[in-house]
């Protein structure tokens, strides 16, 4: 599976035939294509140290869980679980940015995490 | 610790629930009821999955997008040059295709949790086989699949059907709906199990859940609590346990809700404030 970061329109389902794009990781881009995110770990699931995170309004739920998987260094066998609303599971393909405007509140949107050996 | 668990009557009334909703998006759930007694829900949905085509002997393969990959593979193919051979390699090509699939959410009386069956075809009707479910299993979970791909889809027999289904293990169902859970009980609140479960399970084996699932689909009428409870060391009375009930199971109009009920946004959504301190923009991290 590929390492690397998507860049914030792109959305795919097989493994990339084309070279990928490089993400911006500095704050220049225009806020208002950027959310606030606030990540909340369940449970016994590691705490990040950096709670809030601005992301592109494009990103998808999956690269954030590629993300705070990596953040974590989580292990083959876990499995990485993101909640809103602590009520669902948003489908990895799903923009960040669509889930502020349904869910967000007080100017964020709070996600919840969870790693988990699940399925099995 | 309220129980994870599901139980049947109440996998039902979450199921009529979601198939209203169903119904109002015309997004094809419907009710299947076999021996009188047991039902579930059913949906047939087209799309993408990794199919297999053997090479020709040219190397030559009908699709036009393929990857060349080298498998092990076990089998038993007539025709197959070494007639007993339990193994060979196999040129193989992989490609991104169309395929049906038709999925049965059913009640697991042993898990006591809803499971999740299905099966794929591609349009030609041809059955995929297992490692190409599992080639199709979206790539967000596919590398914990890899780990141990047996202990997360599988085929099995359908339990009201009979027939050879796919499966997604049901076992640690609870390790995923437990956050929900536990957080709908500290606040007093209910949700439908069934749309939470199918929330993170439809994903994984490529079923769409509309957001719109998540905001519309209300909860189950509240019923006493007829699972278990264990001795609780909290000071609170078990009386105070289940969930106050909810004033009818009609969709709920006093709770806060998004104005929308399609997955699309609103068009008019305030934009946030701009805090002075900026958090950190989420990028790629060494390491």
């Amino acid at each position: 599976m590929s390492d690397n970061a998507e860049s914030p329109t792109e959305t795919q389902k097989d493994e990339p035939s084309t070279p990928q794009q490089p993400t911006e990781d500095s704050g220049m881009a225009d806020d208002k294509k950027k959310i606030d995110v606030l990540l909340k770990a369940v449970g016994d699931t590691p705490i990040m140290k950096t709670k809030k995170w601005s992301v592109e309004k494009g990103r998808t739920v999956q690269s954030l869980s590629q993300f705070i998987s990596r953040f974590l260094k989580m292990e083959a066998n876990e499995q990485l679980f993101i909640y809103v609303n602590q009520s669902f599971s948003p489908s990895p393909d799903q923009e960040v940015g669509v889930l502020f405007e349904c869910f967000g509140s007080d100017g964020k949107l709070v996600l919840h995490y969870c790693k988990s050996q699940a399925w099995g | 610790m309220s129980s994870c668990f599901l139980d049947e009557e109440t996998f039902c009334q979450c199921c009529q629930l979601l198939l209203q909703h169903s119904h109002s998006l015309c997004d094809g759930w419907s009710w299947e009821q076999v021996k009188g007694s047991e039902g579930y829900l059913r949906k047939t949905a087209l799309g993408t999955g990794r199919t297999r085509c053997i090479l020709d002997q040219q190397g030559n393969s009908s699709d036009q997008h393929q990857e060349r990959t080298f498998s092990l593979s076990f089998h038993n193919d007539e025709d197959d040059e070494d007639d007993g051979a339990v193994c060979c390699i196999q040129e193989e090509s992989s490609s991104s295709s169309v395929v049906q699939y038709e999925y049965h959410i059913l009640y697991s009386c042993s898990y006591q949790t809803p499971v999740l069956y299905f099966r794929a075809s591609t349009l030609e009707g041809r059955s995929l086989c297992l490692e190409e479910v599992w080639d199709s299993v979206h790539p967000n979970y596919r590398q914990r699949l890899q780990h141990r791909p047996w202990d997360t889809i599988t085929q099995q027999e359908h339990p009201l059907l009979g027939q050879s289904f796919f499966v997604l293990h049901p076992c640690r169902t609870e390790e995923f709906m437990m956050p929900v859970l536990k957080a709908a009980l500290e606040e007093h609140r209910q949700v439908n199990y069934i749309v939470t479960w199918l929330s993170v399970v439809g994903p994984v084996v490529g079923l769409d859940v509309p957001l719109s699932y998540c905001t519309q689909v209300p909860e189950p009428p509240h019923t006493p609590s007829s699972s278990p409870q264990p001795p609780s060391s909290s000071p609170q009375p078990p009386s105070s346990s289940p969930q106050p009930p909810s004033s009818s199971p009609q969709p709920p109009s006093s709770s806060p809700q998004p104005p929308s009920s399609s997955p699309q946004p609103p068009s008019s959504s305030p934009q946030p404030p701009s805090s002075s301190p900026q958090p950190p923009a989420l990028g790629t991290k060494p390491g």
